[in-house]
């Protein structure tokens, strides 16, 4: 895209009413939900160095820690595979899908969020191959029924309103036409459901690999990212080379960081460690570089650092006013200015020419990257070109040829002071002819400035001129003489954790929980059989999806309640016992296991889950090596949930719309 | 007595020689020596920015020339700082130099001596002085807007913000969105007038809902922006530069 296309795109947008109203809508909250999520974690501004070190590490030595990570992965029984560029990437995914090829139906790919899949493109060349595939993330699900690219990283459809999509269900779902988000929500839960249940592969992205473990870390809110990892017999995983952590306390800290900074939560619905396949499964990751290894090698290398949580392009006066088609690239915003030229190449570099440099992107960015430094490389043309080499493109890509002569000359003026002195006095004797009567001359719209602002005329005496007469008149005063300030700078949070006790930890995690949308019942642990069944019988439920020796299973067949063991679409509640629960964010980790438990706890409305006061952690950190001994473990945060229409959080959307905590004391 | 040398940026010596004048008043007034070198012009910000770093080489090393020289009044081993009455081009100054310069070992180190000098005027008041009130006096009420580079380049902001609390007879009111770019990022503004024209049109807005007539600003850049469109939208606001008021008495 070049530059004059690009400034096309940017009017487009801007006079693309909807567009401006979808983006209106929400721009506030896209900010606030960050900075509120950061005033609970007091020592931020640490953990943000912190991470930001734990980052450049990992991208200073990334061979070092793939082969861990590979090796490890490989060793738990996961099956990983490198490719260098999109099209190796493609070759091994319909070599793995390959195997799966069924008769008579087109294979059915179930996929959750992944921007590598953007970046490869697939579900086109696997469209192309006569795969069904579909996306079921609400957003994505709604940009891909509507033909469309996503349009931000986190929240594909911030570009449309709600009747848009309404409208959009009622065409090609054939519904009655509704803005009701939870009903378009409800929709598309049915729809997608029966795709979890009859897919023939899984697709996921990465947030985090764990080069320690050979673990992955997947962070989603709505469920799609367990379904697809948990039921399609394939699950392949796809993961940019560069997002690694070491160890699990580095993910910890990242997982501090990262819902924060996307979504305004302390920890998403669902936060997946995945280290093996489940039974009867089969798992792949595959590692994509696609550029990434010349990205590092180049002055952009700063860019792989990112976390891929959208805090910049939220941010960004620029993204806010044009959304992110405009950019054209996979990748837009901020990141995406940078990145886009540094792994597809110097057609993407006007996008960098879209930022004033006001360094909100920068401010915003969990891992400090210095995009505006990164904006002015890439401007400068110091990007890695395709060909391998350093490219060796001439800087200022993306400027009007006005702008560049001006700044030539004004280069050769502002090294000759004489004629620079000189040059201020033509330029008054400029403005002042253009306009004798006011202070203020009218520039027209194609000067640029000229669009919407007037020029004040050059002064006649700068201040050059003034210097000499005012050494003359100088009146003065002593520091000592003047009342001295003692200002001092007020952190913007006042860091109130002290030692919690056991007792603050469970109120704590009942709080936690509770504003996340959950619900506590509090018993005794010899009276948990007992309470869960009331709470069923004033239900009038009478069949469960229940984890092994977790109740007292004579009991529930005496109050007539069926138990299964295994995925039954039929069943509405889910009942299992929980590893543990964290205080600070009111989160509960749930394993695989015997009896289906993982799906007990995914698949049914309404999810009861047994914990004892005695295993609720202070935090992610404190309960991470829990899952070291699982194959696949989940941390649920609240209820399944959405905010991709419109930014309305919505509940319930491919797991359960409840969550109850039966807390035994 | 200690001496300063004063960066005026070209914009203030083009435009707001007023600007300068009060800078070098407001110095004075603390007992503060002031040294202006004629031959300073510009610090190649607007062609660093743009991505013309071959242009914005010979603009920094003319900068730096200038303000290696040290006032005949001082001994060579002494330190003299230098103070900017724009948070945009101390930003360029302290930290665009290191950058411009990265790979240059002839001029690494004298942009890295020059960096370690550089103030901003409000930041050089009340960090370096220890000063807050000036003893100045604004009737009526203003505002202030946090410019980009000096807000989140420099990192400066209760520094302005002190100062105009001390001074008498203003009162000063929270501008909505502060925190908001103007949209002149420089050659931006011109490159892309339509993106730049919404956020100035933003920022007038959020102006007018203070209901002041004033604007203090510590940057000229966005002076000159924002002053643009006010008069083209033929809105009474006034924008100044914060050591306007500093200097007013």
């Amino acid at each position: 895209m070049n530059s004059h296309q690009f400034r096309a795109r940017i009017r487009k947008s801007l006079s693309n009413e909807a567009l401006q109203a979808a983006l209106d809508a929400n721009a506030e909250r896209r900010v606030t939900g960050r900075i509120t999520a950061f005033a609970s974690l007091p020592d931020w501004r640490e953990r943000r160095q912190q991470a930001r070190a734990v980052r450049a590490e990992v991208i200073e030595r990334l061979e070092e820690y793939l082969e861990r990570f590979i090796k490890n992965a490989a060793q738990n029984g996961m099956i990983v595979h490198r490719a260098a560029n999109a099209d190796e990437a493609i070759k091994i995914f319909l070599e793995i899908t390959g195997v799966q090829r069924r008769f008579g139906a087109p294979l059915l790919i179930a996929k959750s969020k992944s921007m590598v899949s953007e970046e490869i493109n697939l579900n086109h060349v696997l469209e192309a191959q006569g795969m069904r595939v579909v996306e079921t993330d609400l957003g994505e699900y709604i940009v891909q029924l509507r033909g469309e690219r996503p349009s931000h990283i986190i929240t594909p459809a911030v570009h449309l309103r709600r009747h848009e999509v309404g409208q959009l269900f009622h065409e090609k779902l054939g519904v009655p036409y509704t803005d009701d988000i939870p009903t378009m929500t409800h929709t598309a839960r049915k729809v997608l459901r029966e795709v979890f249940l009859t897919a023939d592969v899984g697709v996921s992205g990465v947030n985090f690999g764990i080069a320690e473990t050979g673990g992955i870390c997947i962070v989603t809110n709505e469920g799609n990212g367990r379904m697809v990892t948990t039921l399609p017999p394939v699950h392949i995983a796809l993961m940019g080379m560069e997002r690694l952590v070491r160890t699990l306390d580095e993910l910890a800290l990242m997982l501090s960081l990262l819902p924060r900074s996307a979504t305004g939560q302390k920890l998403s619905a669902y936060t997946q460690i995945i280290q093996q396949p489940l039974p009867g499964q089969q798992r792949h990751i595959l590692l994509l570089d696609n550029g990434r290894s010349r990205l590092r090698n180049s002055l952009l290398r700063e860019s792989l650092y990112c976390i891929r949580c959208g805090a910049c392009l939220n941010a960004c006066p620029v993204f806010r006013e044009i959304g992110g088609h405009a950019y054209e690239s996979v990748y837009p915003g901020p990141i995406g200015s940078v990145i886009s030229a540094g792994l597809f190449g110097s057609e993407f570099a006007p996008l960098a020419q879209a930022s004033s440099l006001c360094g909100a992107c920068k401010e915003a960015c969990p891992v400090d990257i210095d995009l505006p430094k990164l904006l002015t490389r890439v401007r400068a043309g110091k990007i890695p070109a395709n060909n391998d080499r350093l490219s060796a493109s001439r800087g200022g890509a993306g400027l009007t040829p006005l702008s560049k002569f001006f700044l030539e000359i004004y280069s050769r003026l502002a090294t000759h002071p004489r004629l620079f002195a000189l040059s201020q006095k033509f330029a008054w004797l400029g403005t002042f002819l253009l306009s004798p009567f006011r202070a203020q001359v009218r520039l027209p719209a194609f000067t640029g400035w000229g669009y919407s602002k007037d020029l004040p005329r050059f002064a006649r005496r700068t201040f050059r001129d003034y210097w000499e007469g005012s050494r003359l008149n100088a009146g003065k005063v002593r520091v000592a003489d003047l009342q001295v300030g003692n200002e001092k700078h007020q952190p913007l949070f006042v860091n109130k954790s002290t030692r919690r006790t056991f007792d603050d930890g469970v109120e704590q995690f009942i709080e936690e929980w509770t504003r996340v949308g959950g619900r506590v019942i509090r018993t005794s642990k010899d009276k948990v059989t007992d309470k869960v069944v009331e709470f069923l019988q004033t239900k009038g439920i009478r069949h469960i999806h229940l984890e092994p020796n977790v109740l007292d299973e004579d009991v529930l067949q005496k109050a007539g309640i069926a138990i299964s063991r295994e995925r039954d679409s039929e069943i509405r509640v889910g009942v299992t016992r929980a590893l543990c629960g964290l205080a600070d964010t009111g989160s509960v980790l749930e394993a695989d296991g015997e009896g289906g438990k993982l799906l007990a706890s995914l698949l049914p409305e309404l999810h009861l889950t047994i914990l004892n006061v005695s295993e609720i952690y202070p935090s992610l950190q404190d309960a991470l090596p829990l899952t070291r001994s699982t194959k696949s473990a989940v941390f649920i945060t609240g209820p399944s949930r959405t905010g991709d229409i419109e930014m309305s959080h919505t509940i319930g959307v491919h797991g359960p719309g409840e969550v109850i905590v039966f807390l035994a004391v | 007595m200690t001496t300063v040398q004063l960066f005026a940026t070209c914009l203030v010596d083009s435009f707001y020689p007023q600007t300068g004048e009060a800078v070098v008043s407001i110095l004075r007034r603390l007992g503060v020596d002031v040294e202006f070198a004629r031959d300073q012009t510009c610090c190649g910000q607007p062609n660093f920015n743009a991505g013309l770093r071959a242009s914005a080489h010979p603009m920094a090393e003319h900068t730096i020339r200038v303000l290696e020289r040290l006032p005949k009044s001082l001994k060579t081993s002494e330190v003299c700082d230098i103070v900017i009455p724009s948070g945009s081009c101390a930003h360029m100054i302290k930290h665009g130099y290191i950058e411009l310069f990265a790979d240059d070992p002839a001029w690494l180190p004298r942009a890295q001596a020059l960096a370690s000098r550089v103030y901003e005027l409000t930041e050089f008041l009340v960090d370096k002085l220890g000063v807050t009130d000036l003893g100045a006096r604004w009737d009526g009420t203003v505002t202030y807007h946090p410019s980009c580079h000096t807000l989140r380049g420099m990192g400066i902001d209760r520094q302005p913000r002190a100062l105009l609390a001390n001074v008498r007879g203003a009162t000063v009111v929270d501008l909505p969105h502060a925190e908001e770019c103007c949209g002149f990022g420089g050659i931006f503004s011109v490159e892309h007038p339509e993106l730049s024209a919404e956020w100035l049109n933003r920022k007038i807005s959020n102006l007018e809902a203070t209901q002041s007539p004033t604007l203090v600003v510590a940057d000229s850049g966005c002076r000159l922006h924002i002053a643009g469109g006010l008069h083209r939208q033929k809105k009474p606001q006034k924008v100044v530069h914060i050591a306007e008021v500093l200097a007013n008495q």
